[in-house]
């Protein structure tokens, strides 16, 4: 290890300390303390060094911080050896950088460690050499060589080394602070960028619009989003809905989502039909992202009206119907993410808001953690939408992300809410809600028959509608209830637009839909007609759950008679 | 619930009546079977059913069948208009031997 203090005390050949040594430390000191240009002030340094100890050549090697080379930064003497590269542990500079150890010889050319090549490239013929490193906290990042002491002086002394040393370990520090000042200025650069990103991103989504009926929530867990949300209303007074998730959270995921909002705008415009929607979104994307990116994107159209929402879903979370006191639907996924596949298979699938509204959200929420860990889950944003239900829609968001952070929860993923809430909820034509016991099931058709009495029905039409949901009714007793203690069944009916809209919810272990459909008339077995009739007697029905296993869900739709 | 089975002319006759859905279907089912276990030819009188389920038609379809197997006539009696669109929606009207009535069918030999 070189040493730096004695120079102050004794300088060469036992001068005294009011010498040029200390004057020139100084210089150097105080000239690498103020200067922002680090090159040209390495340059000064190294004349003056020279001057002072009358060398020949100078030169200063810098570790290139990729390949860890040496690079000469500075040079000075009769040939200008600026750019030389040397590789790790070569030469004589190679051998101080890698060992920390400061070099002395009075004679290189017989030295072990010394590199012929830099002579022949130079010129120069190397006899006397001091070689010291720039280090810094245990870092060496380069070293300061000499070469030649000219004159009378003879060869580098002790003093000379300490010099040296005092000077390299300045230079070192300035280097050092420089790097860190460069890479302040770049990180501040990044993060002017992202904070340009997300005002960018932030002034994707849309503008709160109370006359809508719709509301968004959007909260980054990082500066940058990858999900989205938005609604746009069409000139024919519908509105665009959706909400979408990038897979990460970073930099590329609030790229990939920029391109798909501005996709989603841009097609939405001629493609209302959410199907299609995706599709073409989809195809796009399949073209073009790369290293396992998708896009989950639930897609919608609203006529707040009617409160009927058209909406298609590739791979997000199914949205969450209330249809009641505590009672949410979940409507189950129905197609892979965007840029999967070439082609999604995603179908339209239709939802009445007419008996309450409909949340989309994205896992953020569900996977917000309290100080247990615990996930919050589709059972706890349940409770937290029926806390806010009673607030106007607008409210409802903020209100419940406000609830998370009381709960303490950490958000590690971004999280996003859109709320539909049209307020078209007209008086049911009929709402009962009776035990799953067959002696109820008389009741239950008369009551019907006079709930159907003032629609436009045929009288074949109101008897096969009779028949249809008494069949709905027995397989709820016979089947989602089975052995177990009969629970309750509520239904809902409705006239929506030119339709009549029946809901019928049972609170049984979940059903397994894909084993339900009608039977083979030809077939000829007691049982299994029920379906058949269902589907003879509407136009459209619709198997479901409620959200958290707590029940079943039928609808069904049929058209009613023209004036 | 229960129903009545009556032996006529030779033909053992149940008589169903009211809704017959799932709270009584399995007494009708019960009843039909019965008269089949007998070994008399059977006619099932609907013209007292006020509405039928699909649990009422599948008791009718099990006679139907059990008949068949013991080479038993089966057949239906004065069928009500609220049973016919049911058998019909199930596409069964043409399966089921209908008769308007027990002289029609006997004048039938």
């Amino acid at each position: 290890m070189t040493g730096t203090a004695r120079v102050t005390h004794t300088g060469a050949r036992g001068q005294s300390v009011e010498s040029p040594a200390l004057a020139l430390l100084e210089d150097v000191n105080r000239d690498l303390a103020s200067s922002f240009d680090l090159d040209e002030t390495l340059q000064r340094t190294m004349d003056r060094v020279m001057q002072h100890l009358h060398v020949e050549a100078a030169s200063i090697f810098l570790q290139d911080e990729q390949d860890h080379t040496l690079v000469c930064q500075r040079s000075t003497g009769p040939v200008d050896v600026t750019g030389t590269r040397v590789g790790p542990g070569e030469g004589i500079v190679g051998l101080v950088v890698a060992t920390g150890q400061a070099i002395m010889v009075e004679d290189a050319q017989h030295h072990p460690g010394f590199a012929p090549q830099v002579d022949t490239r130079s010129g120069l013929i190397t006899r006397s050499l001091l070689c010291v490193p720039l280090q810094t906290r245990g870092t060496c990042l380069g070293a300061l060589e000499l070469i030649n002491r000219l004159g009378d002086d003879g060869p580098f002394t002790p003093a000379d080394l300490d010099l040296a040393s005092a000077v390299a370990a300045a230079a070192a520090l300035a280097i050092q602070n420089m790097r860190m000042v460069r890479e302040l200025l770049e990180q501040e650069r990044v993060r002017k960028e992202i904070e340009l990103a997300r005002d960018i991103q932030l002034s994707l989504l849309p503008a709160p619009n109370p006359g809508l009926a719709v509301t968004g929530f959007n909260l980054p867990a990082r500066r940058v989003s990858g999900d989205f949300y938005d609604f746009q209303r069409r000139p024919d007074g519908r509105v665009h809905v959706s909400v979408a998730d990038v897979a990460g959270k970073g930099m590329d995921a609030a790229l990939l989502m920029t391109r798909t909002i501005s996709l989603l705008r841009c097609l939405s415009k001629a493609v209302p039909d959410p199907s299609s929607l995706l599709e073409q979104i989809n195809a796009e994307l399949y073209e073009t992202v790369s290293r396992g990116l998708f896009v989950t994107l639930l897609a919608g159209i609203l006529d707040p009206d009617t409160g009927e929402l058209v909406y298609a879903n590739a791979g997000h979370h199914p949205p969450l119907l209330r249809l009641g006191p505590g009672r949410y639907e979940c409507l189950s996924v129905q197609a892979p993410p965007l840029g999967v596949l070439p082609v999604l298979g995603v179908p339209n699938q239709r939802l009445s808001l007419a008996r309450g509204p409909c949340y989309f959200y994205t896992d953020g929420v569900t996977e917000a953690r309290d100080g247990s860990g615990a996930p919050l889950g589709v059972g706890g944003l349940l409770d937290l939408l029926e806390q806010v239900e009673p607030l106007p829609l607008s409210e409802r968001l903020p209100t419940l992300v406000e609830a998370l952070r009381v709960q303490q929860r950490r958000f590690h993923d971004d999280l996003t809410l859109l709320g539909l809430a049209p307020e078209v909820f007209d008086e049911p034509l009929l709402a009962l809600e009776f035990q799953a016991e067959p002696r109820r099931l008389k009741t239950l058709r008369r009551e019907l028959s006079l709930a159907l009495h003032a629609q436009k029905l045929s009288a074949k039409g109101r008897e096969s509608f009779i028949v249809a949901v008494n069949e709905a009714c027995m397989n709820i007793m016979q089947h989602a209830y089975g052995h177990s203690r009969p629970g309750m069944i509520n239904l809902d009916l409705r006239r929506i637009g030119d339709r009549l809209d029946l809901l019928i919810v049972d609170h049984a272990p979940p059903v397994d839909h894909q084993r339900i459909g009608p039977r083979d008339l030809a077939d000829l077995r007691p049982g299994g007609l029920g379906t058949h009739f269902i589907q003879s007697a509407v136009d459209e029905w619709q198997y479901g759950h409620l959200a958290e296993a707590r029940g079943n869900t039928l609808r069904m739709r049929k058209k009613l008679e023209e004036d | 619930m229960e129903f009545n089975l009556i032996t006529k002319e030779g033909f053992s006759v149940v008589e169903l009546s009211g809704d017959v859905d799932l709270s009584c279907s399995a007494a009708a089912r019960e009843t039909i079977l019965r008269s089949l276990a007998s070994g008399q030819p059977t006619l099932v009188d609907l013209s007292a059913v006020t509405y039928i389920d699909s649990s009422g038609v599948a008791s009718l379809v099990e006679g139907y069948q059990v008949a068949r197997r013991k080479h038993l006539e089966f057949g239906l009696l004065k069928v009500s208009e609220a049973v016919r669109s049911v058998l019909e929606l199930a596409h069964l009207d043409r399966v089921f031997k209908i008769h308007d009535s027990l002289e029609d069918r006997l004048a039938q030999g």
